[in-house]
């Protein structure tokens, strides 16, 4: 009896050895390299997929931009980070600039627009900021912190600029048949706590599709956390549309493709529209690629180097 | 073939002691992550109205006008303090911030902390230790094993020849049905 317990306790625990306790903090010296040659990087930041499509989209802009960034010799390497799901992760990359000895890393988030991703968990990550929420989350999702040796710049966002707008006009004008006719329909992936600002840039690129396509009907909905990944807002979204035109086109404003928002929950939100085929004009792309957004990555990492520069030169 | 059924009666038994800890921890934590959407199953989040009594600007607002945000919450000092937007300021304290609206002059406070039991539950069910991952991989393979070794445990009428067969099989009907609704609807 006790010779089958013990044999049984012992497979058990006979995989349990490689159990190493939970992630921990990192212990950062944020005093930077002060006095060093100045050594500046660039860091794309993105927030991560499960979809390799999505994640070779961010690498494909990365391998884009690389060279122009480099042209000049101020900036020693370009590399990108996925915020969750995968590595190369944020303090990968961190300490892989430490090593190479960087001064200065040039932190790009590829963010649509103000998310706790953006204003909360990048900074949190990196050693800026200690949001209690965003800590104990990153935690739990196993999201490493790492304040580097060198000093980090956060750049702003992709709506700090008109990309978002000019990108979602060419692909409606790629698409549509009918203006007249049509109405726009943008699935975004949204947030609960600025769902504001996520509507108003929505709005506004409406209406810009409004004056430069003529297409002058337009709502949004949300496929993301805000909407608990269901179609339904999508759904609601095309009706409110369909409500003032006999057509819709649905453009999804998300910055590249994943099948789980493109084609499972968009394309299941557009399949609940009565006759789709004659109501609905769908094509499950995304922002990138798109060289404005390459343009943008280029001109704000070299704005921000020279911003670097000068800063150091004053010291 | 008697010592079979005692060694399965054993094994069936002792596993089920072993693991009956872990199989509360996964049911608990199940239930909590399936109704993830209706709740936070990991944090106690409080949230407290705040109104400033007066609206302000970003230019405004300085280190000593952020210690008397606080001060309206309790707080006495912060860590850092950042403008998401023109009109938006977020302050950081110890478990807590503070996100103001500076245009109305409104905001809230939110307090963070980690839901007891359940957080420590959810940490287990989600794998969120490192090389957890194979403990619950030999713990599933274990409820595998309890699974099968209890269909034999009883002979006759109320084995597995008996009533065990009809009600495994009236057991595979209400995934059968899910799974032919997703389907086919």
């Amino acid at each position: 009896m006790k010779t089958r317990l013990i044999i049984m306790l012992a497979l058990v625990f006979a995989g349990l050895t490689g159990f190493i306790s939970s992630c921990k903090d990192s212990t950062a010296n944020p005093a930077g390299a002060a006095g060093a040659k100045q050594k500046t990087g660039v860091l794309l930041v993105n927030h991560g997929s499960r979809s390799a499509t999505w994640r070779q989209a961010l690498l494909d802009l990365e391998a884009s931009a690389k060279d122009s960034i480099l042209a000049g010799g101020d900036v020693h390497g370009v590399k990108t980070a996925f915020m969750e799901y995968n590595e190369p992760s944020i303090a990968t990359r961190l300490k892989e600039f430490d090593a190479e000895g960087c001064t200065d890393v040039i932190i790009v988030p590829v963010f649509l627009t103000v998310s706790p991703h953006s204003f909360d968990d990048i900074p949190t990550i990196i050693g800026q900021k200690e949001d209690p929420q965003s800590m104990e989350v990153l935690k739990i999702e196993k999201i490493e912190r790492y304040t580097p040796k060198a000093k980090t710049h956060i750049t702003p966002l992709l709506d700090f600029t008109d990309i978002v707008q000019k990108n979602i006009l060419r692909r409606v004008k790629a698409i549509s048949k009918d203006t007249a006719n049509e109405g726009l329909v943008m699935i975004a992936y949204g947030d609960e706590t600025y769902t504001k600002e996520w509507s108003a840039l929505l709005n506004g690129v409406g209406e810009y599709v409004k004056a430069n396509a003529g297409i002058n009907a337009h709502a949004h909905g949300w496929c993301g956390h805000i909407a608990h990944y269901n179609p339904d807002s999508t759904t609601v979204a095309i009706n409110r549309v369909l409500s003032k035109k006999p057509k819709a086109i649905v453009v999804p404003v998300l910055v590249a493709h994943d099948e789980m928002f493109q084609v499972k929950i968009i394309g299941d939100g557009i399949n609940k529209i009565e006759n789709v085929a004659e109501k609905i004009t769908y094509k499950p792309d995304a922002i990138l690629p798109d060289p404005n957004v390459t343009n943008w990555v280029i001109n704000i990492s070299r704005e921000y180097v020279m911003k670097v520069q000068n800063r150091t030169a004053q010291k | 073939m008697k010592n079979i059924r005692s060694l399965n009666v054993a094994a069936h038994r002792d596993f089920g002691y072993f693991f009956s800890s872990l199989i509360i921890v996964y049911c608990l934590s199940g239930i909590a992550l399936n109704h993830v959407n209706d709740w936070n199953p990991d944090f106690i989040i409080t949230k407290e109205n705040v109104s400033l009594g007066k609206t302000y600007t970003k230019e405004q607002v300085t280190r000593e006008v952020i210690l008397g945000f606080g001060k309206k919450v309790g707080e006495t000092n912060f860590k850092v303090f950042d403008f998401p937007t023109n009109n938006q300021v977020k302050i950081y304290y110890d478990n807590a911030s503070l996100h103001l609206n500076l245009e109305s002059g409104t905001g809230v406070y939110e307090n963070v902390s980690r839901r007891p039991v359940f957080y420590q539950a959810n940490v287990i069910h989600r794998n969120s230790l490192n090389g957890w991952k194979w403990a619950s991989d030999i713990f599933a393979l274990m409820l595998i094993a309890i699974n099968i070794t209890g269909l034999f445990i009883l002979k006759g009428k109320y084995g597995l020849k008996g009533r065990g067969k009809w009600l495994i099989a009236a057991g595979t009907v209400p995934p059968l049905v899910a799974i032919l609704l997703m389907e086919f609807l």
